[in-house]
């Protein structure tokens, strides 16, 4: 007999079989196999001697969003990284970044002992040092302006010890640091980052960022936001986001003059022109309030204006204006508006797209004001406030030093709540500040900050800078530039305390080292304890009684070990094994919602400014016409409706859409669109725009060979017509020039860009940080990079590390917000000329200290502020002076 | 530097005066150019170059640098920590470290494999500066230096089987954790050193190792430690038109 004689059932017959057997789905699943990536987050094993590998918990810092990580140790190295399942907002997840981040600890251009200069500034010439001899350097640096200032009895001579930082995550420490030396002069990032985006938000309704609730909200607005790739909170929103989209159907609607990846994931896209947000915003106001969509109980109970007052102030934004100013039609427009007024719950979004302009701040405040104006404000699914937690510092705190500092916050920005590091450089450079001592603190100026090239000048300049310090442990290119280099460890490496409030679940973290720190090197809070017992050998300056610290151990217990609620549950020891606190529940691995043990959801509180006063709070508290309620000289809270709100933080304690502080400094005090210069470029100029891509930070990532194999080339996006009216085809190069310059790079022409727009990204270009992000160093980088690593052997097949746009991108501050201008550059693109090569990059510093004059004529002092500001009623001849206010 | 004519593959040896003073040589060169590679040099270096070493120095034609065997001590000290410090040291530097050398990232298990070797001998690995581990170069000149040591000990003690222990366990090292890499890894660092000084000295660090590998490994074993040490470039297939198609 044949095998098909045998067997009666032909093939058909089996699919059959295996078809109805399927249908029957888990009645026929095994019982004893599964998905280990399922049901064992949070363990791995050993793929050699399938032993359990250690996990620890920790938080990430690959970027700002400080999402909660566990390291798997295996012989004491760290084999991958993978989230944590406890963090609430995070949930098991990290981008590729955060996966990508132990690369650092193990890179072999990382920085693993201090160097002390012996060439020239940025000569790149060294000699390796101790920690003790670095720390004690420093350390005689410092003292010296501290015996000169007690000397000469003058605190001002301490703010010429500055610390500049790009991303200071240490819960205080360097605070601490400062202060007691006697210093104000702490200069932070924010004003290349987002900071009118703070400033357009705080004087409204306090924080200085909204959370959305992104997974059951129906309606999204987004205003220049690459959520899923690279803004703030990207991991945490963009697992809310996809959420939102797929499980409740929400319309997610993007304004953008790029297509990004968010863009391209939205129902709609319209590529306006840059800096034309508000225009659409206030129109998308004034058809939502002209055609009585508003929220009228919100408006008349929870807010400064009365819907009258925002009507009239509406008026001049219609759609048809806004369509001329942004290139959107009126018609989508006023669709657009009045489905966000009329889907329940919805929410805007936003973050560099609208801000980094020239007036960023009102573009800020607009786009907060559709939320208010819908009543979307903390409601499920809505426009929330942000969650984060607090700690407490040890004791004793130094007090904030007497004398402000002019470099810390600039005086003719008095709104600027964050700052305006940008001008820094400028400053010293025209004598309005001094220093002596400049510490550099993850941070990378002369790659990152606009007009590159003048930080370069700056700090190479010994007569402006006489001892510079960089704590890094990467050889950027403003750490090349440095006297001193006592390295830190990196982000696996060491403490920190944490809280970001990346979702709806306010909760803490913590950094610890998963490994011992590599080769002995030294953490940063280690290194400051170090210098100041130097500084102050006997605490005979006053300065050592804030470092009494045993340990590093020592200063995160008493961060952690009073805090009420941890405490109870172990403090620093429960955030050791936990990584996270409070742990609210787990996560449903079908809706990845956070649940409890019956499986029932954990919803986050909303309406949070409705939360009411308690009685015995009330006691000696007094109500004021306006409804604040004040006790003992402070604002606590409103009464509306006869009842009393904690309401939101600001000093009526309701939404503050009308801002009396910078109506004084002649703003107008609501959300307004002003026009800006690049709006009327010539017709042959074109925007210049910049964007981070998703497996980038700015510029800390392109060493890691897993993120510089898959994106370290940037060319510029041009779109094809009008690429072709300039005789310019796809991966032509193409010289790009500003009035700083040129840069030669190639074209990219997509029909994802707007006409009028040039687009580069950012982390691409380095001139150091290691040899995959350069392509070059003295171990020639073929020898090194084919040489071991099998992943680098086969997978380094690109010769092209992109060129860096910063150089020509000019120095441009919203004088409101102190927020650079990152897309208000206005260039020429035309074909590369004879002799351009690929990567030339011609500036000038001259040109570039032009714009910080032009600049500060928009400052509320100078000329062009008055002039764009004709409507604002403020007795011009009588401003506030400009007068320092410390930090 | 001489060859151990006393010395077999299998680890056998000789307890003849002459023998021990061999061993003692070949030690003495092993310290030597451990020291030279493991910390900067300082006044005691140069003064053992410019003094008792002068001669074989000058009958060996070693080029040091003129500075170096005459210049001021001072003056030479910074520079030699400079070139140090640029070529063994500083971002961008090539690293002593097998783990680097193989796998292109630090502290691997390389690193492991050389500290369990010195504490099977008996030795424990400590970093006198951070960022420094197992796996250097130096320290593990300077271990084949101590296994040099402790077999002419044992042999002027006349215990055979020791000296004879000794030496398989310096073969072994030289075999499976010297010999896969510190030839192409001195080759390398010697194409990027400024200073005549750190070139002289690779170059005899890799003569010294491929002599001694040449003692003790059959041809098959050389072939294949050429080929580690070698580390062929491979070249990338670029398509010059694929950057331009592409774009991204």
């Amino acid at each position: 007999m044949g095998i098909q004689e045998k067997f009666k059932t032909d093939r058909r017959g089996f699919l059959r079989l295996g078809a109805s057997a399927s249908a029957a789905g888990a009645v026929l699943a095994s019982r004893r196999l599964s998905a280990m990536e399922q049901e064992l987050g949070g363990a791995d094993y050993s793929a050699v001697t399938g032993e359990k590998r250690k996990a620890v918990p920790y938080t990430c810092l690959a970027c700002n969003i400080e999402d909660g990580g566990i390291a798997m140790i295996e012989n004491g190295r760290i084999v991958k990284l993978e989230g944590n399942l406890d963090h609430p907002n995070t949930r098991g997840k990290l981008c590729a970044k955060g996966n990508s981040g132990f690369l650092h600890v193990y890179d072999p251009d990382r920085i693993m002992t201090p160097l002390l200069r012996t060439g020239k500034r940025g000569e790149g010439k060294w000699k390796r040092i101790s920690y003790d001899e670095a720390t004690s350097l420093l350390a005689e640096k410092l003292r010296e302006v501290v015996e000169r200032a007690d000397a000469e009895g003058d605190h001002e001579i301490l703010n010429e010890i500055v610390f500049k930082w790009g991303r200071n995550r240490t819960g205080g420490a360097v605070k601490r640091f400062m202060h007691a030396l006697g210093s104000n002069a702490m200069v932070n990032h924010t004003n290349i980052c987002e900071s009118s985006k703070k400033v357009g938000l705080e004087p409204s309704w306090g924080p200085d960022i909204e959370s959305c609730d992104w997974a059951n909200t129906k309606y999204i607005l987004n205003f220049g936001s690459n959520i899923l790739e690279a803004a703030y909170f990207m991991n945490p929103n963009s697992q809310r986001l996809v959420d939102g989209v797929v499980g409740s159907r929400a319309k997610i609607v993007t304004f953008d003059p790029r297509l990004s990846n968010s863009a391209g994931y939205s129902h709609e896209w319209y590529a306006p022109y840059p800096g034309t947000d508000a225009a659409i915003v206030l129109a998308m106001a004034n058809v939502i309030m002209n055609e009585g969509l508003y929220d009228a109980d919100f408006v008349r109970d929870w807010t400064n204006v009365t819907a009258e007052q925002l009507i009239a102030h509406l008026e001049p934004y219609t759609p048809e204006f806004a369509e001329k100013e942004s290139g959107i039609s009126a018609r989508d427009i006023r669709r657009i508006a009045r489905e966000f007024a009329t889907t329940k719950p919805a929410t805007t979004f936003s973050y560099r797209g609208p801000v980094k302009h020239l007036w960023g701040a009102y573009q800020e405040a607009a786009i907060h004001m559709l939320n208010v104006i819908t009543g979307n404000v903390e409601k499920k699914g809505g426009y929330c406030l942000p969650r984060g937690m607090g700690w407490p510092q040890p004791d004793p705190v130094p007090p904030k030093p007497p004398a402000p500092s002019a470099i810390a916050k600039p005086p003719l920005y008095p709104l600027a709540s964050h700052a305006v590091s940008t001008h820094a450089p400028y400053m010293v450079m025209r004598g309005e500040a001094k220093v002596s001592v400049w510490m550099s603190y993850y941070d990378n100026p002369a790659y990152t900050y606009p007009s590159s090239h003048v930080w370069e000048a700056f700090l190479k300049d010994e007569s402006l800078v006489p001892f510079f310090v960089s704590f890094s442990c990467f050889m950027s290119e403003t750490t090349e530039l440095a006297d001193l280099i006592i390295p830190d460890v990196t982000y696996l490496e060491r403490h920190d305390p944490e809280s970001m409030p990346s979702g709806l679940y306010p909760c803490l973290s913590i950094r610890q080292p998963v490994i011992e720190p590599l080769g002995g090197t030294q953490e940063f809070r280690k290194t400051l304890i170090d210098v100041i017992h130097k500084v102050d050998p006997d605490g005979e300056l006053g300065i050592r009684k804030y470092f009494q610290f045993d340990s590093v151990e020592d200063w995160m217990k008493q961060h952690f070990d009073n805090l009420p609620g941890l405490k109870e549950e172990g403090g620093y020891e429960f955030l050791k094994k936990k990584g996270v606190w409070p742990i609210y529940g787990k996560v449903d691995k079908n809706t990845a919602k956070l649940v409890d043990d019956n499986g029932n959801e954990i919803e986050p509180e909303y309406a949070l400014y409705t939360s009411e006063i308690p009685a015995e709070e009330m006691l000696g508290a007094e109500i004021q016409e306006d409804g604040s309620i004040v006790k003992n000289g402070e604002v606590i809270g409103v009464r509306i409706n006869e009842r009393n709100y904690v309401g939101f933080g600001t000093p009526s304690r309701r939404i503050e859409l009308y801002k009396e502080e910078w109506r004084k400094y002649g703003f107008n005090p609501l959300p307004v669109y002003k026009r800006l210069p690049s709006r009327d470029k010539d017709p042959g100029e074109l925007v210049l725009t910049t964007y981070k891509v998703n497996v980038h930070t700015q510029s800390r990532t392109a060493s890691l060979k897993y993120l510089a194999e898959m994106y370290h080339k940037n060319p510029a996006w041009m779109n094809p017509k009008r690429a072709a009216e300039l005789g310019i085809g796809d991966g032509d190069l193409i010289r790009i020039s500003s009035p700083l310059g040129y840069m030669v790079t190639r074209a990219h022409l997509t029909e994802g860009i707007h006409p009028e727009v040039v687009a580069i990204s950012t982390a691409c270009g380095h001139a150091a940080y290691g040899r995959l992000a350069t392509l070059r160093h003295r171990d020639p980088a073929a020898d090194w990079a084919l040489g071991g690593d099998p992943d680098i052997t086969n997978n380094v097949w690109w010769d092209d590390r992109g060129v860096h746009p910063n150089p020509i991108i000019r120095l441009s501050v919203d004088p409101i917000g102190g927020s650079q201008g990152w897309f208000d550059t206005v260039v020429k693109v035309t074909p590369a000329q004879a002799g351009d090569k690929y990567g030339d990059t011609v500036v000038s510093v001259e040109q570039s200290m032009k714009d910080y004059d032009e600049t500060l004529r928009y400052a509320y002092t100078g000329d062009l502020h008055r002039a764009n500001h004709q409507e604002v009623d403020v007795d011009w001849e009588n401003l506030p002076e400009p007068k320092l206010t410390g930090h | 530097m001489q060859a151990d004519s006393h010395v077999t593959p299998d680890g056998s040896g000789e307890t003849a005066p002459a023998g021990i003073a061999d061993l003692q040589a070949r030690a003495g060169l092993y310290s030597l150019l451990g020291r030279c590679l493991e910390a900067e040099a300082d006044a005691d270096l140069l003064h053992l170059f410019r003094g008792p070493l002068r001669g074989i120095v000058e009958e060996l034609e070693l080029d040091l640098g003129a500075d170096v065997m005459d210049g001021p001590v001072d003056e030479v000290v910074e520079r030699l920590a400079e070139e140090f410090t640029g070529l063994f040291v500083a971002p961008g530097a090539v690293l002593p470290y097998r783990s680097v050398f193989e796998t292109g990232r630090l502290f691997q298990p390389q690193a492991d494999l050389a500290t369990n070797a010195y504490r099977e001998a008996g030795f424990e690995f400590r970093n006198l500066h951070s960022g420094e581990f197992g796996d250097h170069v130096a320290v593990m000149l300077a271990f084949v230096a101590r296994l040099l040591e402790r077999r002419a000990g044992a042999l002027a003690e006349g215990d055979g089987a020791a000296a004879d222990a000794w030496e398989a366990r310096r073969v072994r090292f030289l075999r499976f954790q010297l010999g896969p890499w510190a030839i192409g890894w001195a080759r390398r660092a010697r194409s990027c050193a400024q200073h005549p000084f750190y070139a002289a000295i690779l170059d005899l660090t890799e003569q010294a190792i491929w002599t001694d590998l040449c003692q003790c490994c059959d041809e098959k074993t050389l072939r294949r430690l050429v080929k580690a040490n070698r580390r062929p470039l491979v070249r990338p297939k670029t398509d010059p038109e694929f950057r331009k198609a592409s774009g991204l």
